[in-house]
């Protein structure tokens, strides 16, 4: 884990991790969240609203990104103030995604940074983008 | 700059903050009169204007951005300086 003070963090500071999706998540988010819509449980259901498969929820997908922040910027003295994210294209079970964030600003005054946040799939698409605002806690 | 084009700017930037295009400010207005208006858009409030207006507020002056005026007038004072 990263532990980031405000006084370490420049802008431009990146870093990045690897995920898998797995139907072990779909099943523990089902069981967090009980969102029970089909196009994350129905296969059928999915294909025939066009997708190639049950799309993962994009609230797991999001999940990653509070990992970036608790983990990697600036990791153990986060504290996350807000997350504007859009949701680019969809993502299915099995699909390698990458999480990548990168500092925007820093306000030394109110110990806030901003990170410009993506995640993108093995073929390099952009699937979610996000714009997270983060204080940063004193050791 | 003057107090009016200041204050047309900061309308804009608390609508855009609040996320209401009717929102009107007063030199009154200040936090009780806005629902949303808590610690993390007192934040964002002063980092748009920052932003926005090209100026820096010290640790010591964000006790008195008390309502509309007293940001008005803190903003005069550092653009004309």
């Amino acid at each position: 884990m990263q532990e980031y003070l405000i006084k370490d963090i420049k802008v431009g500071l990146k870093h990045s991790f690897e995920v898998n999706i797995t139907e072990l998540q779909m099943q523990y988010f089902l069981e967090i969240s009980g969102d029970i819509n089909p196009m994350h449980l129905d296969s059928s259901y999915a294909k025939s609203k066009g997708m190639k498969d049950k799309i993962v929820f994009g609230m797991l997908i999001s999940s990653f990104y509070s990992t970036l922040v608790g983990v990697y910027i600036p990791g153990k003295y986060a504290l996350l103030h807000s997350i504007d994210i859009s949701f680019v294209k969809p993502v299915f079970i099995g699909d390698k995604l990458v999480v990548e964030g990168v500092v925007s600003s820093v306000h030394e005054l109110f110990h806030q940074i901003e990170v410009n946040a993506t995640i993108r799939n093995y073929k390099n698409e952009k699937i979610s983008r996000a714009k997270i605002k983060i204080g940063v806690l004193n050791d | 700059m003057t107090k009016e084009l200041v204050f047309g700017k900061v309308q804009e930037i608390f609508r855009d903050i609040f996320d209401d295009d009717k929102l009107v400010i007063q030199d009154s207005t200040n936090s009780s009169d806005i629902d949303d208006w808590d610690s993390l858009n007192h934040i964002n409030l002063v980092v748009a204007i920052e932003n926005e207006l090209g100026i820096k507020f010290d640790l010591g002056e964000l006790s008195s951005l008390k309502d509309v005026a007293s940001m008005i007038e803190l903003i005069l004072i550092k653009l004309n300086n």
